[in-house]
Formats: structure tokens, C-alpha cells, sequence
């Protein structure tokens, strides 16, 4: 900690304070109101907690791209995709069959989106982060003509599907209204324990972070880095779309047009934060789940714009970067 | 005789660290003068102060009789002091000339058939001959050098400060390019070299000063009486007597590895290893001499498994392997010292231990199944930082903590370890001081004497190879040339070999 991150610091609470005051809020009200309103309440709770779990295994899927090297800013494509695909054969195939279903062909639908970024990537040379943007408009715009159209529930005024049955639903783990853990968050949990394992104890875990860290030592040591850079890309896109799958069949059952509010960039924040360790993205998804949470309740409570969610991830993350920054160069 | 450059005193520390401690340097106009010392004796950090790249924390820097600060390297060649580092700054895709003028231009508009004539008289005058149209690129390592050096004199340099100029030279350029400077020096230009190579301080130049530690150990006049020889400057280099290398001779045990007709292409399509033939027997050191650039880097590409093999083949063990990709290799046996230690060989990242693996990761018993067998690796890291005292502080910090030599030494012992068959070296002492190298190659002779392996050593300076490896073969324009019998240690024999002029 030196003086400038002090000054950085500062000046980033100050802007917070700043526009609080402009608009008429007492700063301490709005961060005490923050609280209550994610935390304060079993129901507050219970929505942080729901909040957090597609921010939980969509950091798990940047985190892991960044271990090998790559910037998968596509997570929100293959989010929309994953979740696309989820709902159409969560209503083709209802039950139990249809919930394994939903999950793993979210999964492969993420993974194929991903792909084409990891190949161009690892065999003409073309950056990760350009190819995924794109993805993410076509995307974007792909799952809502679909919604619009053959995937429509017919009656409906509104772009979305039907709803899922009762049977096709991941279950609650807990439920004592308002408080409900859904299953879903315990998956994601499985999920970045099993990343971290993985990561550190297996030889394709130790190729991947060899390939992030140095790839040309990487290819000395005798990796196949293309290869792995696809892999890594597909492994990347399947946890994106598996978000998906879950977003669907845990929270909304349903797939409808403005299904994410940004989670996949959210989730860039998520990794970002997470800094080396997997178990890095579970309280970085936790604080993010939080802010969303509690900056939804103020801007009902106290009247000011939802933005200021937005704002306060902003300012977390370019002080965190600039202290990351900072140790990294120091480090060298 | 009068003093040019004189530096008194002079003291620098980096946090707890003395680089330098009250150092003193006398340079004459009109000489070549060497700098010596081990890495890390503070002669980067010494030529630094001088032009102007850092600042001392005590001492009086004078040139030309007059007290000088620089502030900067701009400063410095304003006051006619340039240096050449080891990293050449040629940028290959802009001409010569370009190269020549950059930073330097003569105004705002260039008049090119002006600059032309200024730098074909800068050229002449130094014997050296350049297309100036031709891209920078296309130059050899010599070729480079020579145009670095021009680089100072179209800055008017008085001052030139050297490093290691003659390190990707062969012998026969570094005598050509000794030629110039003393034709420079003659004409009243001062030149400072720091180098490790010591026949080049005993021939060619006529003072030398040793640093060790960060002090003054020697000064000394070469040519006239007292003049130290190669002995004296080694023990003033290292600080006691340099036992001289015996190797005794091995009886060559049965083959190991056998190149047969090998033709591979380069990165740019052309052939550039052209038909290469060479046996290498349990227990041998073969040392490949040759100027940079001549095939040694694709050669070895070919035999890791990842260069692209048009033709012939490599037989390890009698059996044929030119097909298996580099994972197999590895399982083989076959491993890699690679050139260039921060990009290559380590992950500077990384802890020790996780370093230790890279490359053997795949290999039994790091590796159990799927999983990587954690106790084993430590106990590997530790072993592979024994083996030549790498020093370090703790096998769980990061590589980048310790010294370029440091690093140097952790990457040669782990090409050693797990059970090798054969070991390629590329350049495997680069950046080591004289107990370094000495350390690297006493343990490649021992580990292909004791294991029954061989080893093939690449180096751009052929005293070293002759000095320490078994037998010595050259590589010139990708093909192989082996010294006629009995001119196996003939320096000057194997010298013409490299530059195709036998």
C-alpha cells in the first residue's frame, strides 16, 4: 500500500460521495441501505445469493481463460446461447431427463460458440477479445430473432418462451421463504472447487497455466499450445453455457428476450477481482452479487438511478487493477 | 598520453545492495580499453553511470578534463559518448541507412543521397562496406555490429563503450572488427570494451581494469613488462587460482544418437539445415561451433520434434524417432538447454518448485496418471537447485527473484535430471561468469560419463568448446564440417571451418 493507491482510494470514494450528494443522499444512508438491501433480510439474502450464482460459474469460465492465456470476453454470448438452448430442450424433454439434457447441451452450446474464437486464435493469429465481441453481438441478436420467432410461446404478447414444468426445474435446496438456496449455487461451489483442484493438481491443470504464463517455454517443455489454447477456449465457452443452463432451470425457467443484464461482463469483473486463485472468484461474486443487490433496493428505496450499481463495480475494479498493476511491476 | 574518460569513486546501491563501492576508472584517449569482471561485478552497472542510463549515488564522473553528469543516454552522445549494448536496437524491417540515421536525422526533410555519401565515407573509413538500400535485416551478426558502431559515429561518438561486441562473431570477424577499432583508436577515438573473453584483452588491447564485488582488484598496462597473463586475469577475475580443465579422454561407448542425411526448413521457408550427418557415442560432449545463425537453431528444432524435417532422419538408441512429436521425445530422453532462459526455459512467474517440472511434466515420477505428483516435484526442485548451488531463497519464490546466472543454473541441472539420453544446448553458459561455466560443463561431462549420455553443446565462442567438450565439429550455411585428423584442437583450422573458408 503506498501513497498513490491511498490517493486512488480516496479519490474513487470521493467521486462515489460526490454524486450521492448531488443527487440529495446522504452517503452513509445509501451504503447502510446497500446492506440492508442485499444482506440486511432472509429474503435480501436469498436474492444476493440467487444474484450471485450465474456471476459464480461465469467468472469460474473467465478465470479459466485467463489461466490459459486468454481474454474470453464472450461469456456473455455463450450465457445467452447456453440458456437458448437450455430452455428449448427443457421444454422439448420434460423431467429429470430433460434437466440433464438442458445442462449439457447448454454446455456444448457455449463450448461450439467459443470455438470458432479459440481457433482463430490458436491457428491464424486473430485476438481472442475482437472474435469474441463479435460472437457476443451475433449472439445476442441470434437468440432473439429465435425468441421472437419458433421459439415463441404461442398466446404470448411478450418475446419469450413457455415456462418450464415443475419437473424440469433444478430444485430448491432450502426453501423457507422468503429465504430460498437453490441447488444451482452448490454446483457452482462444486464447480470452483473442482477448477481449483484440477488446476493444481493435474498435468493438463499445470500445461494450462504453463501456456498462460509463457507459451513459448510452454512449446520447450513440449505442450501443444494451439492445442491447448482450444481446448482452453471450448472448456471456457462449455462453463459459460452451462451458466446459461442453470440460469434457466434454477431461477427464470424460461428463456425471453433481455434474458441477461450483463452478467457476462460482470463475470470479466468477477475473474478480474478473483486475482490468481479460483477461490478468488467466490468472494469477488459474492461482493458483486451484493452491490447488484443492494444498488437495485436504494434506487427503489432512495430514489436515485440504478446506475449507481454500475458506477461502484466501475471504481472497485480500476483500483484493483491499478493495485495488481502496481505488484506486478514492482515483482519485476 | 592524456586521460579521457575519468570516473573516481564511484558508489551505487540498489536497496540493501552495493553494485558498485568507491570504483575508480582511467581511460586514455586514443586506447582500447577493456572492462573484466564475473556478472554481477558491476560493469553494466559501471558503463550505465557513464552514459548517462543511471545515476551514481557518490563519485566524480570527468570527461575531457570537465566534471559531467548525464541524465540521460541523449546527453551523454551529445557529449560524444555511445555505447553499443549486447541487444542489438537494429530494427530489421527499415533499411541501413534509416537504421543508420534514427533519432539522428540530419533535419526535417531527409536529403537520402546526401546521407548516402556521409555514411559510404563513415564506412570507408572504417574498411567496412555496406548496401545502404538493402533492409537491416538482411544483415549478418557482423554486419549488425559494424553497423551499430556506425550508428555512434554518425553521432559523432569520441567515446565508444562496447559489450561483448565479438560474442556472435566468428573468430575471423572478431579479428576484422579488432582491425577497425584499433584503425578508430588510431585516429584519436577511445573505445571501452567489456567482455569475457580474455585472449581478445591480452591481443588487442592496451589497458585492462578488473572489477569483482563491485571494487577495483586490478589496473593494468598489457604490452609493456608486468603484463598479466591469461592466468593472472582469471584470478583476478574470480578471486583465486582457476585450476585449468583436464578432460580425460573417454572410449566412445556404443552409439547414442545418430543424424543421418538431415535436411529441415527454417521459419522463412528456406532449407536451413542441408543434409547434416553426425554420430554421437555414450559419454561424448560434441561442441558445435558456428556463427549464429547457421543452422543451429533449426537443427535443434529438428531434434526435439518440432522443426519440419524434409528429409533424412534421427536415430535414438538404434531406433527411428524422426516421426515422434516433442511429448515423445521427451519421454526419450531428449532434452533441451534453450537459448534464451527468461522466454524459453522458465516461467519467471512461477515458484522454483513448479519450474522445476517444466518440460518433465509429462515424465514418471512427476507424474502419476492424470495427476501431478506434488511430493516428488518438490523433492525434484530441491535436487535441481543442489546441483550447481543455485542460490535462491526458498524453492516457493518466484523465479524472477533470482539472477540471470542464478536461473541459468536451476534450467541446466533440470536438462539433467530424470534420466536424459541426450542433451541439447543452446548456448548453455550464456550470461554465466567463469566458475559458472566451468560448474555447467564439469557437470555435462559428468552426467554423459556416469549415465552413458551424450550431449551436443552450441556455442558462438569457439574457446570455450575447444576447452571443454570432447571433440568439436562446425556448422556453416546448415551444413556440418568436422576438422580433418589432426586438427581436431586447431582453433585456427576449425575457425576457417565456420566461415567456409577451408
Amino acid at each position: 500500500m503506498n501513497w498513490k493507491l491511498a490517493i486512488l482510494i480516496v479519490a474513487a470514494l470521493g467521486v462515489v460521495i460526490g454524486a450521492l450528494i448531488a443527487i440529495g443522499v446522504a452517503p452513509s444512508d445509501a451504503f447502510l441501505q446497500i446492506l440492508k438491501g442485499s444482506v440486511g433480510t432472509p429474503g435480501a439474502i436469498g436474492r444476493t445469493l440467487r444474484e450471485t450464482t450465474p456471476l459464480l460459474i461465469l467468472g469460474v469460465a473467465v478465470f479459466l481463460g485467463l489461466r490459459g492465456g486468454l481474454f474470453n470476453i464472450g461469456v456473455e454470448g455463450q450465457f445467452l446461447i447456453g440458456a437458448c438452448v437450455a430452455a428449448s430442450l427443457g421444454l422439448k424433454v420434460p423431467g429429470i431427463l430433460g434437466v440433464l439434457l438442458a445442462i449439457v447441451g447448454g454446455a456444448i452450446a457455449g463450448a461450439l460458440w467459443a470455438f470458432p474464437a479459440g481457433w482463430i486464435k490458436a491457428y491464424r493469429g486473430g485476438h481472442e477479445v475482437i472474435s469474441t465481441i463479435m460472437l457476443n453481438n451475433i449472439a445476442f441478436h441470434l437468440t432473439t430473432g429465435l425468441v421472437a420467432g419458433p421459439l415463441k410461446a404461442p398466446g404470448q404478447q411478450s418475446t419469450t418462451t413457455a415456462t418450464l414444468t415443475d419437473s424440469t426445474k433444478l430444485p430448491m435446496l432450502y426453501s423457507a421463504p422468503p429465504l430460498t438456496i437453490n441447488i444451482a449455487l452448490i454446483f457452482a461451489l462444486a464447480l470452483v472447487a473442482a477448477l481449483a483442484l484440477w488446476l493444481k493438481r493435474t498435468v493438463a491443470g499445470y500445461e494450462l497455466n504453463a501456456v498462460g504464463a509463457n507459451p513459448k517455454a510452454a512449446q520447450f517443455a513440449g505442450v501443444d499450445v494451439r492445442k491447448v489454447t482450444v481446448w482452453t477456449m471450448l472448456a471456457s465457452g462449455a462453463i459459460g453455457g452451462l451458466a446459461g443452463s442453470c440460469q434457466v432451470l434454477a431461477y427464470e425457467h424460461r428463456f425471453y428476450e433481455g434474458f441477461s443484464p450483463g452478467y457476462g461482463f460482470d463475470a470479466l469483473g468477477v475473474a478480474l477481482l478473483a486475482g490468481s486463485s479460483p477461490w478468488g472468484v467466490v468472494p469477488a461474486a459474492g461482493l458483486f452479487g451484493i452491490l447488484s443487490t443492494g444498488s437495485s433496493f436504494i434506487s427503489a428505496a432512495l430514489q436515485i438511478p440504478k446506475g449507481l450499481n454500475g458506477v461502484l463495480i466501475g471504481l472497485i475494479i480500476i483500483v484493483f487493477a491499478a493495485f495488481r498493476y502496481r505488484r506486478s511491476r514492482s515483482n519485476g | 598520453m592524456s586521460t579521457i574518460v575519468s570516473m573516481t569513486g564511484i558508489t551505487r546501491r540498489f536497496g540493501a545492495v552495493t553494485a558498485l563501492d568507491q570504483v575508480d576508472l582511467q581511460v586514455e584517449a586514443g586506447k582500447i580499453h577493456a572492462l573484466v569482471g564475473e556478472n554481477g561485478a558491476g560493469k553494466t552497472t559501471l558503463m550505465r553511470i557513464l552514459y548517462g542510463g543511471l545515476d551514481a549515488d557518490a563519485g566524480v564522473i570527468e570527461v575531457e578534463g570537465q566534471s559531467r553528469h548525464f541524465r540521460n543516454s541523449a546527453e551523454a552522445i551529445a557529449s560524444g559518448i555511445g555505447m553499443v549494448s549486447q541487444h542489438y536496437s537494429i530494427i530489421p524491417e527499415l533499411t541501413c541507412l534509416q537504421n543508420l540515421m534514427l533519432g539522428a536525422e540530419p533535419g526535417l526533410w531527409i536529403a537520402e543521397r546526401d546521407a548516402e555519401a556521409r555514411a559510404t565515407e563513415l564506412a570507408t573509413r572504417m574498411g567496412f562496406e555496406f548496401s545502404w538500400r538493402a533492409p537491416a535485416g538482411s544483415l549478418s551478426p557482423a554486419g549488425a555490429q559494424k553497423l551499430e558502431i556506425l550508428k555512434l559515429l554518425w553521432r559523432q561518438a569520441r567515446i565508444m563503450i562496447l559489450d561483448e561486441p565479438t560474442a556472435m562473431l566468428s573468430p575471423a570477424d572478431g579479428d576484422a572488427l579488432f582491425v577497425s577499432l584499433k584503425q578508430l583508436a588510431a585516429e584519436g577515438d577511445t573505445i571501452i570494451l567489456v567482455t569475457h573473453r580474455l585472449p581478445e584483452v591480452l591481443q588487442h588491447c592496451s589497458h585492462v581494469t578488473v572489477l569483482r564485488g563491485g571494487r577495483n582488484v586490478a589496473h593494468a598496462a598489457i604490452g609493456e613488462h608486468e603484463t598479466p597473463d591469461a592466468a593472472q586475469l582469471a584470478a583476478w577475475i574470480v578471486g583465486h587460482e582457476v585450476p585449468e580443465v583436464q578432460i580425460e579422454a573417454v572410449a566412445p561407448g556404443k552409439p547414442v544418437l545418430e543424424i543421418r542425411s538431415l535436411r529441415v526448413r527454417g521459419d522463412r521457408g528456406e532449407e536451413a539445415v542441408k543434409g547434416i550427418s553426425l554420430r554421437l557415442h555414450e559419454g561424448e560432449v560434441v561442441g558445435l561451433a558456428g556463427v549464429d545463425g547457421n543452422g543451429q537453431r533449426e537443427l535443434f528444432q529438428a531434434l526435439i520434434g518440432v522443426g519440419t524435417v524434409l528429409e533424412g532422419s534421427v536415430l535414438l538408441d538404434g531406433r527411428d524417432v524422426t516421426r515422434d512429436g516433442p511429448v515423445e521425445r521427451l519421454r526419450q530422453g531428449v532434452r533441451l538447454i534453450p537459448e534464451d532462459r527468461h522466454e524459453e526455459g522458465v516461467v519467471e512467474d512461477w515458484s522454483l518448485e513448479l519450474n522445476a517440472a517444466l518440460g518433465l511434466q509429462r515424465l514418471e515420477p512427476l507424474r502419476s496418471g492424470l495427476w501431478v505428483d506434488v511430493g516428488e516435484r518438490r523433492a525434484l526442485a530441491g535436487a535441481i537447485a543442489e546441483r550447481f548451488r543455485t542460490k535462491h531463497g526458498g524453492l516457493g519464490l518466484p523465479m524472477r527473484s533470482l539472477s540471470g546466472g542464478n536461473q541459468q543454473r536451476f534450467v541446466a541441472a533440470r536438462a539433467l535430471a530424470l534420466k536424459p539420453r541426450v542433451i541439447l544446448a543452446f548456448q548453455p553458459t550464456r550470461g554465466l561468469d567463469i566458475e559458472g561455466t566451468l560448474a555447467v560443463y564439469a557437470a555435462l561431462r559428468e552426467t554423459c560419463r556416469r549415465e552413458g549420455v551424450c550431449a551436443i553443446v552450441v556455442s558462438f565462442d569457439l574457446d570455450e568448446l575447444l576447452e571443454q567438450c570432447d571433440r568439436v565439429v562446425a556448422i556453416n550455411g546448415g551444413a556440418l564440417f568436422e576438422p580433418k585428423p589432426g586438427e581436431e584442437r586447431d582453433r585456427a583450422a576449425i575457425g576457417r571451418l565456420m566461415v567456409g573458408a577451408a
